[in-house]
Formats: C-alpha cells, structure tokens, sequence
C-alpha cells in the first residue's frame, strides 16, 4: 500500500517537476543560440571552483557563503542517502539494511547538523536581519524552502531515536519523503531553480569579462530590441538567478541611488519571459533611464555565485536602442565625435599632433623600436593626462626603451561599443586594425585600462592578436632598474584601482608593487584589486551631462570611500578614473591629492 | 514638403594637407573624406522639417564617383532619396562650376526648399547656396538659425553680427543656407544604414560644360599656427600689453 | 578702378568698411565708394573723408532695411552704370548674403575672404584662407570685370586708410527697383532676451575656477566682467560650491560655448572643461601654475597671481 502510495506521489510531482523544467528549458531552446563553449578546461575548472567548491559565494559574504555552503554541501551528502530511501520506498531495491548504509549514516550525522545550523542562520539572516541585496519584503517561498530543509535535517536525526517500524518512525518516514517531494515541485518555479542550472550557466559563462558578441551587418543584427531577442544564455540566466542581490550591493549606480539595479534586471527579464510577451521592447522593460546608468564596471557579473552575465543584456539592449536612434542626446554628440573626429571629445586632430612633436615622439618603426605606445585619446588630447604620459616617456628614456607612436590613430571604440554603437565601434576598429597591422608592433603599451581591454580582448574577435600591455604592467617588468629617489619623503597612498584593469584584466600587483618601490605605503579602500568600485565613467557615463542625476555622483561616492583610507593621496592607472576623481576632488574641494601612477613613480624615481 | 540639401564631401578636418606636383590642388589620393560639416547641420534641419511638415528629403552633390559615400550617409540618416552629379573635375570645381551643375541638376525638380550649409570646409567661399538661388531665381537667406514654414511662406531666423539676429520672411520655393551648431545633429543608426542600402542614388552627367570663373594659381601653408603668447611683466604691465593686444591683435573687445 | 560697397544699418557705417577701404588703397589706382540705402547721406559724408575719388550714395526708400534682393538689384543696377574692376565688399554676414548673387547676376563668382591682394604681372592676385585655414590659395580671376571681391575682416587696418586733403565729392544716384520683386520681408533685428543666462550666444565670456579660493572673490571677476562688457561663467568646482548658480557652469556637465573672447581665471583646464569652451574664438589664462593644462589652449597666457592680475586688468580696460 505504502509502495503504491508513494510511486503515486513520485510520478504527480516528478511530472510536475519535469513540466514546469521543460516549459523553461523550451523558451531557453527556442532563443537566439548564444551558448559558446571555448575554453572547455578553464569552463570546467570553474564549474568545479565556482559550483562545489562555492567560491564566490563564500568570497563575498563569508558567513553567509559558509552557511550556504554547508546546505550545499550536506545536500551532496544526501544524495545518495535519499535515493537509497525512494529506491527502499519504492520497492526497487533496498540498501538501507546493509552495513555499509549503517556507516553512512553516522557519517551524514554531522553533515545533517552543519546542514541544520547553516539553514537555520540562514533564514534568521532572511527574516530578521534582512540585509539589503535580498530586497524589501521577505520571501515566503525561501522561508517555506528553508523551514523544509530543516524539517529534512530534523526528520533524519530523528531516525536514530524513533525506530522506523514504529508508526511513529513510519509517519516521520513519510514527512521526511513528503518534503523532498514538496521540495521537487517548488524548485522550478522558485530561485531554488538554481540547483538545477547553475552548473550548466557556470559552464556557459564567457571566461572573459564584458565578452559581447560582434554584431553581424550583413545579417542585418541590430542588437537586442525585444524579449525574443534575448539569446539562450540570457534566458538560462533569467531562471538561474537565485536573487541574492550581490549584483545589487556591488553596482556602484544602484549604490549611488540611481535607478540602475542589475537584480531587478534579470528578474524583470525572467518575469517577460515566463509571460510570453515576447515583442515587449527591452529599452521599456528595463527603463532607459536605467539602461544608461550603467558604467559596465563588471561588478555585478564577477560577483554573482551563479554564472549571471549582466553586461550582455544591458549592452544589447543599449545596442538595439541605439541602432534605432535611441542613444541619450550627450551620446550623439559623442558619436559624432567618433565619426567625424575619431576621438571622444571631438578635438582637432592638430592637437594630438602638437603634443606628438613638443613631446618629441618618433613615428613607430618596427626596425627602430621595441614598443610601441598607444596614446589613447586622453593621452593624445587631454592636456593634464598628457603630464603622465610625459612621465611615462621620462621613465622609457630613462631607461633606453626604444618606442614610437602610430603617425594616425584613432579612438580604440571603447565608448561607442560599451553604449551600444557597433557601428561606429566596428568603424574604428577596422580602421586602427588596418592601421596597426601595417605598423606591425609586436608589443602595444599603453596607460589606458579601456584601450587594453579593446584592443587586447575585442580587436581579438576580428582576427588582430597583439601583446598590449598597461603601462603599470610594463614599467613593472623593470622593477630592478627603478630606485627611489631617497630625498623623497615616505608617502601613504591609496591605490584606486580601475575597473577595466583590477576587474577585467586582473592587473592589481603590479601598480602596489611600483608604489611599494617607490617607498609608499599602500593603504586599499574598502573596495579593490579585482572588485574596486566604479569612478562613473565606464560605459559611456564619461560623457553624461546630468550623471548625478537621480541620486548623486558615483564619483563622489568613490573618493569618499578613498578618502576613509586616511591617504593623503589618491593614485590611480586609468585616464577616465583620473578625470572622474579630480573632478570629484575640485568640485568638493576635498584635502586629498589625486595624482596619476606614472606621474606619482617618475616624480619618486631616482634621475638616472 | 520636397526638400533638397545641397552637400559636399571635403576632406576630414583631420586631413593633413599635402598638395599636387603643381601645388595648385591637394593630392586627392592621399586624403579621406567626409561630409562638410555645414551640409550635416543643413541636412539635419531638412530631416527635423520633415518630421514636422511630412514630405521628402533628397540629398544631392556634384563630385566625383567617391561623393556616393557622403550620399549614402545621408540617406543613412534619414533622406529618401539621392541626386549625384557626376564628373571628376568637380573635386577642384570653383563655387561657379558646383552652384550651375547643382541647380541644373534641380531646377526641373519640385523642391520647395532648398538647403545647405552656410560654406565648405574646403574652399570655404560661402557663395554656393547663393548661387544656386540666383541661378533658380528663387529668394534665399544666408547664416540661417531657425526655419520656420507655414503654408507657402517660410520664416527664418537669420544671424546678424554682435549678437543680433532677425526673422525674414519669403515665399516658397526659396533656397538657404544653414548656420552650423544650429542643432544636435543625429548619429547614423544601424537600421538607418541598412535602410540606405536599398534607397536609390540617381547618377546624372552635368548638363553643360564645367566653367571656372577663379582659379587657384599656387597653394601654400600659412606661416604660423595657433601658439600661445605668454604675456610677462608686472601685472599693471601684462594687463596693458593683454589689452592692447586683444585689442588690436585679437579684436575681441572695443 | 575700385568701387568699395560700404556697409551700414539703420544709418550707422560698419567700421569693416574702413577695412575694405584700406585694402582698396593697398591696391592702387582710383577708389570709388559706394553706399546704398534710405537716408544715408550722413554715412556718404563720414566716408568722404578717405583719399576717394568720390562716393557714390544711393537713396531709396526700398532699401531702408537690408534685403538680398532690393541690395542685389541696387548694386547691379550701380554696376551696369559705372564699370569698375574690381568691386570690394567687407566679408560681413551682409555681404555674404548678397556679394555672391550680385557676383552671380553679373555672370561671375565672388572670390571671398580675402585676407591680402597681390601683383603678379599685370595680374591680380587675391589670397585667401582654404581648408580650414591649413592653407591659402592664391586666387586670380578669370573673364572680364569686374571681379567682385569680399575681404576677411581684420585681414587690412581702418586705421590704415588714407584721408583725403579734403572730402571727396559726394555723388547722388538714382536706381530703378521694382519694389514689388524684393521676396524677403524682413522683421526688425532684436537681441536674444537677455532674461535667463544663455552663455551660448555670450559674445565674452569671463570664467572663474578654484583659483578664485573663496566665494566673496568672485566679485573681483564680476567687476573685470563688466568692465569687458562679458557674461560670468565658471567651471564644475565653483557651481558645485553653489558659488555661482548652475547655469553658468562652462564644461561637459554645464554649457557648451563658443564666444569671441572666453577669459579663464584661475582655471586649471580638466579635459571635462575644456571641451565645453575649445570653440572660443581667442581664449586668455591667468593661473600662477605655469604647468596648468589651461596655457596649451589659450592664445594668451599671463602666469601670475589672479588676485594681482585681476584688477590690474580691469583697470586697465577702464583706462
């Protein structure tokens, strides 16, 4: 009878299980394919680090990620256990009489109490402390989640005080089965749904930051417009999510009170989706106010535990807003600087030309030159960006570097590609690709972080493959040849580390390692190496005209956290991090100094 | 409501300048080129009035086979349709052989307004919409900052010097020409590069010959460029010196 | 011959006209004068004190307000009567309205800009400005006379030009215009209300930056300013303070202007300022750091203490 019972019970919620799975797993096949699977080892690598061994949950938030670790881990322990009991239950095989089963099961004791003092904290932190990322109202569904898991834990430790013939023992037996069942059913149409997909979304997960994929003309791809458009890793995100609002507390717009929150992002995305209203524009389901909030600072992606890639969305849908003239009006403007001038601010390319000569720069020649330096467009126009640079050339010379400049060149597309503007990215980067392959560096150096990943990462995908170095990294390769000059005073400094260099290219030793040199002491914010928080200029923000509004400037926000540091200066590696944090510093009049690494080395050097 | 916008396509302001074994012209292989940015702020009033009114825009330009590019970004842009007056000689063409090939091109066309920039960033003469106007006889303005149409009759607002500007009023068809900054000119959308694609760029010959009225006996760089003059002194000194120097060098102040 | 066509509005002469002048008597050989509009005698008689062989005034009530087609029928009309060989415009918003259908009528093209007349042979040769400026071009006319000409303002000096011993003759002539084919319909010229701020359309502009130190020193920039007759602007820093209020704010978050003259005190030149004032005509720095950005952009630089300086200028302007 009970057999029968329960084989009734396990095919009405396995088949719901299955139903409500296959309904998601449908919308997933039927998207755009964007699934990619290069880089197998490094995938599977980080499915085992990232999966088992829970590293960015824990990373983050360790206590909790400890907690959750404990769950997740017990739940491996389990595995065999409950499938041993429904395989019992069901009259298929029994193994629960054999002796090693006994000595399993004191084994899983101890699992089964981390699993219930994990739980349990859990859903105190859920109910009672309720800390931001997890939103405004308690979730029903993770207390009921969590009052079953606990309830799991309770009816197996009860195993070892009731005896299981006992009617007692055979009805906490059924509640035990019940709950995984129960357990089964809720899972897809919850968070809880992660513990199905997170392991394939890991998987899946571009190895490299801010991956996005070239828009295709001649296929007439304009970007995403609509839900339907969203590819099969953006949906497989939307149902992975497990809601923990990391992505929220880490995004340097939802923190400085704009409407930008990358959680509701992907929820908002799940609900389109699960709603079929598949022609929605993705510019009103997000809102473009929040669309254009984002400075693609990777915060969101390189914290989420589950594989959620934020910035493929946000940046296709700004790509299909913008590919129907839809960019914000300081963005037109910048693209027609790109378009007319090739630089973002849209000077005079005399001015570029003026420094090349008084800065006394060769024309790059691989017969004559080791390097070859990509100026940037800060570097060829921004005057006070230009002293670095100068440092830099003092620093080479110094040291019989032999380097040249390109005699013409042109923004790498940075901006116009993280906003969305493929066109006039592609533009770019065909004409600097012709450029650079004509002048055939086989090393690029440069101080700007946007430009490493541009031409480093995204020229890759056109077939260009170059060492293109920051400049932090290269001067660092000489760290033997650079001594102090001894008359310079020790110096605290805190280094803000750019996103596009700690988060996306993973350089944070090697500009401590030049300040460490030059006899300073290095004190670290509260956010940094490769999870620093924004200086609001990524993403095209450089450019906004009204960045403060709503909320206030992201700026402002990070100099603050620099400042706690108690530094008296502030050094930074990245031209749109120095003019973002200058001004912040103008503009508040702060008693701090913000100065750039390459001018905070060379003015520390000893002359040769 | 048809409008025509009259552009040009000149070398980007980038470009720097090499000249011919002749050095009476620039070494046209050497430079790349864009729309005069002028015509872009004439183009986008044209697009803005067409939004406004309904109608058509139609870009045209007397050039050489490259001039299809600025066409065709054009009409990435917005305009319906392009007119290419087509021969080689244009590229170095004074404003008098350009203004006839171009109001030859239009005259039997029923444009209701036809619109340029205000000059060229190549021969800079700021006589070509002029021109075509006197050549259609039609009325025109020039520096225009705003246009208004109403029924047949077009309002515009036209730039005087020292800060004074004034509306004039003229019947239609008219012919004018645009002040540049007038307007935040749009970017070329994907799906406006893609429609292009499939619009049409009429190519016709000049009707008649190609007459200059100028020409250009010897090209040459100008001395200097732009450098900064630091001004020493005691400050009652420098300010004198500035003074007199923003007076009579800069003519800045009265 | 030269005939120079003057310029004025509402009776009063432009002063670009003694630019013309000069570069006419540069050129040798007679000089004519001409000025056409309503009442204008008095501007007749304030040009009659150049070395002129006369001045020719045309009077007539259509020509009270400028218009291209009642000037452009005035001047040919002038034209197919006296037979000058070159005719000479200041290179005005006036002249470029209506130099080149004039030039156009007379089945020629205006060679415009000019900014100095050369000899060559018995040629002419005009230069002017190509490309932008990265260029000039010599220019020689071809076909008959007259070649109509319009000259750059500030390429010859007013000061320059001859007086005569005594006034040269003034000579009265009549012109047929049908005032029923003049198109344009012109409205009284007006200035833009001057109510709210607009530092777009400021002809001067004099912007202060964190060099002022504290807010009760901006008025020593207020009073430079007026004396330059120039709108106050300022750069991120000084608007955040609320020092000056937001819409004087010159940069990527505040304004983008371009006037003739954009004076920077005690501004340091971050990229994000500079981009909204890289149009200025002339710009002048005064900063005590040597090293500020804001000396690769200016056309004149004074590194000096702006609280020395300031006043100085201003006194100076006042003088």
């Amino acid at each position: 009878m009970d057999t029968l019972v329960l084989w009734l019970l396990v095919l009405v919620f396995a088949g719901a299980f299955v139903a409500q799975v296959a309904a998601r797993v449908r919308l997933i096949a039927i998207a755009p394919n964007t699934f990619e699977i290069t880089h197998p080892a490094t995938r599977v690598a980080r499915v085992l680090v990232e999966v088992f061994g829970q590293r960015t949950t824990i990373r983050e938030r360790p206590i909790a990620g400890v907690a959750h670790a404990f769950v997740f881990w017990g739940f491996i322990a389990f595995a065999p256990y409950t499938a041993s009991e429904f395989l019992a239950g069901l009259g298929i095989v029994d193994v629960t009489d054999s002796g090693w089963f006994a000595a399993y099961r004191i084994l899983l004791t101890p699992c089964a109490m981390a699993v219930l003092l994990g739980i349990l904290f859990l859903l105190v932190r859920r109910t009672i402390i309720r800390p931001a990322g997890l939103g405004t109202n308690v979730s029903i569904e993770s207390v009921v989640i969590a009052l079953f898991i606990t309830t799991l834990m309770a009816t197996f430790l009860l195993t070892w005080w009731i005896d299981e013939s006992t009617t007692a023992g055979r009805i906490n037996w059924w509640v035990h089965v019940s709950v995984i069942l129960g357990f089964l059913a809720l899972i897809p149409g919850s968070k809880h749904l992660h513990l199905v997909f997170s392991p394939i979304t890991w998987f899946l997960k571009s190895p490299t930051l801010g991956n996005l994929p070239n828009l295709d003309f001649e296929k007439e791809e304009v970007g995403l417009e609509t839900v339907k458009d969203l590819g099969s890793k953006a949906v497989l995100d939307a149902f992975t999510c497990v809601e923990c609002g990391r992505c929220q507390v880490n995004c340097p717009a939802w923190g400085a009170g704009k409407t930008l929150n990358p959680k509701t992002i992907i929820l908002q995305t799940e609900e389109a989706l699960l709603a079929g209203t598949r022609d929605r524009a993705l510019v009103d389901l997000y809102s473009a106010q929040a669309l254009w909030q984002c400075t693609t600072c990777g915060a969101c992606e390189n914290q989420c535990p589950v594989g959620v890639e934020h910035l493929p969305i946000l940046i296709g849908a700004r790509r299909g807003a913008v590919s129907n003239g839809h960019a914000p009006d300081y963005l037109g403007a910048m693209y027609n600087n790109l378009e007319r001038r090739s630089n973002i601010w849209g000077l005079s390319y005399g001015e570029r030309e003026k420094f090349v000569e008084t800065a006394g720069l060769e024309t790059f020649d691989p017969a004559k030159h080791d390097v070859l330096i990509w100026l940037g467009c800060a570097g060829a126009f921004d005057a006070d960006y230009q002293k670095s640079m100068r440092s830099l050339f003092e620093i080479l010379r110094a040291r019989e570097v032999r380097f040249g400049v390109l005699s013409k060149e042109r923004c790498t597309g940075d901006a116009a590609r993280r906003t969305g503007n493929e066109y006039v990215y592609q533009e770019l980067a065909t004409a600097n690709i012709e450029t650079l392959t004509a002048a055939g560096p086989k090393t690029i150096v440069t101080s700007c972080p946007h430009c490493v990943k541009t031409i480093g990462d995204d020229y890759r995908t056109f077939g260009y493959r170059v060492e293109i170095v920051h400049s932090s990294v290269y001067i660092a390769g000489m760290l033997n040849e650079l001594q102090p000059d001894e008359t310079a005073p020790a110096s605290t400094v805190t280094y803000h580390d750019p996103c596009y260099l700690g988060r996306y290219g993973g350089t944070v030793d090697e500009p401590r390692a030049l300040l460490a040199r030059m006899n300073a002491q290095v004190n670290d914010p509260v956010r940094s190496r490769d999870n620093p928080s924004c200086c609001g200029a990524g993403g095209g923000l450089l450019f906004a005209d009204k960045e403060e509004e709503p909320g206030t400037r992201i700026s402002d926000m990070r100099l603050t956290e620099l400042q706690k540091t108690g530094a008296s200066t502030v050094v930074t590696a990245c031209p749109f991090c120095s003019i973002m944090l200058k001004g912040a510093q103008a503009s508040r009049q702060a008693d701090v100094h913000v100065v750039d690494l390459m001018t905070f080395v060379n003015g520390r050097v000893r002359k040769l | 409501m048809h409008i025509a916008v009259c552009v040009k396509q000149v070398p980007t302001r980038d470009w720097q300048p090499r000249l011919n074994d002749s050095g009476t012209w620039i070494r046209d292989e050497d430079a790349s080129f864009e729309m005069n940015e002028p015509d872009a702020y004439a183009l986008e009033a044209a697009l803005r009035l067409k939004e406004q009114h309904g109608g058509d825009v139609t870009v045209c330009s007397a050039g050489p086979a490259r001039v299809t590019q600025v066409l065709r970004e054009a009409l990435a842009r917005g305009a319906d349709r392009a007119l290419h007056v087509q021969d080689d000689r244009f590229a170095s063409a004074d404003v008098y052989g350009i203004a006839d090939a171009l109001a030859a091109a239009i005259r039997d066309e029923p444009f209701d307004l036809v619109l340029t920039g205000l000059q060229s960033d190549d021969l800079g003469a700021a006589a070509t919409g002029v021109v075509i106007a006197e050549r259609l006889n039609r009325p025109h303005a020039t520096i225009v900052m705003d246009v208004q149409v109403d029924g047949g009759t077009l309002r515009v607002k036209r730039e005087l010097e020292s800060g004074w500007f004034q509306w004039v009023s003229m019947p239609l068809p008219a012919v004018v020409t645009i002040q540049s900054g007038i307007n935040q000119l749009r970017y070329a959308t994907l799906k406006g590069i893609m429609a292009a694609k499939k619009k049409e760029i009429r190519t016709v010959t000049p009707a008649a010959a190609i007459d200059a009225r100028q020409q250009i006996a010897r090209l040459y760089a100008p001395e200097k460029g732009k450098k900064t003059h630091l001004i020493s002194g005691s400050p009652a000194e420098a300010a004198k010196e500035l003074v007199r120097r923003l007076r009579e060098e800069a003519r800045v102040i009265a | 011959m030269i005939l120079v066509v003057a310029e004025q509005r509402g009776g009063t002469l432009n002063r670009a006209s003694w630019e013309a002048l000069a570069c006419a008597q540069q050129m040798g050989g007679e000089v004519s004068v001409l000025v056409v509009g309503a009442g204008v005698d008095a501007v007749a008689r304030e040009l009659s004190a150049a070395d002129v062989r006369d001045v020719v005034v045309v009077n007539h009530t259509a020509l009270a307000d400028y218009t291209a087609d009642g000037y452009t029928a005035a001047v040919t009309d002038v034209l197919s009567r006296i037979t000058p060989d070159v005719v000479l415009f200041p290179h005005t918003y006036q002249a470029r309205d209506f130099a080149p259908k004039v030039a156009a009528r007379l089945n020629r093209v205006a060679i415009t800009d000019v900014v100095a007349v050369k000899r060559d042979g018995d040629r002419v040769v005009f230069v002017r400005p190509v490309f932008q400026g990265k260029l000039l071009a010599d220019v020689v006319s071809e076909g008959d006379a007259p070649c109509i000409v319009t000259v750059q303002a500030g390429a010859f000096q007013a000061a320059a030009v001859r007086r005569g011993a005594s006034a040269a003759p003034i000579r009265q002539l009549d012109v047929q215009i049908d005032e029923a084919a003049i198109r344009q319909k012109p409205e009284p010229p007006f200035q833009e209300s001057r109510q709210a701020v607009d530092l777009t359309q400021a002809e001067r502009i004099v912007s202060v930056g964190r060099g002022i130190k504290e807010q009760a020193n901006i008025a020593i920039a207020q009073q430079l300013a007026d004396a330059m007759h120039a709108e106050l602007a300022a750069s991120r820093p000084i608007c955040d303070a609320g020092w000056l209020p937001m819409d004087r704010q010159v940069g990527s978050s505040g304004q983008t202007v371009a006037p003739k003259l954009y004076v920077a005190l005690g501004i340091s030149g971050a990229i994000q300022h500079l981009v909204g004032m890289k149009g200025s005509q002339t710009i002048v720095a005064i900063n005590n750091d040597r090293d500020a950005p804001i000396f690769e952009v200016a056309d004149y630089g004074i590194v000096e203490d702006l609280f020395e300086m300031v006043p100085a200028l201003t006194a100076a302007l006042k003088s």
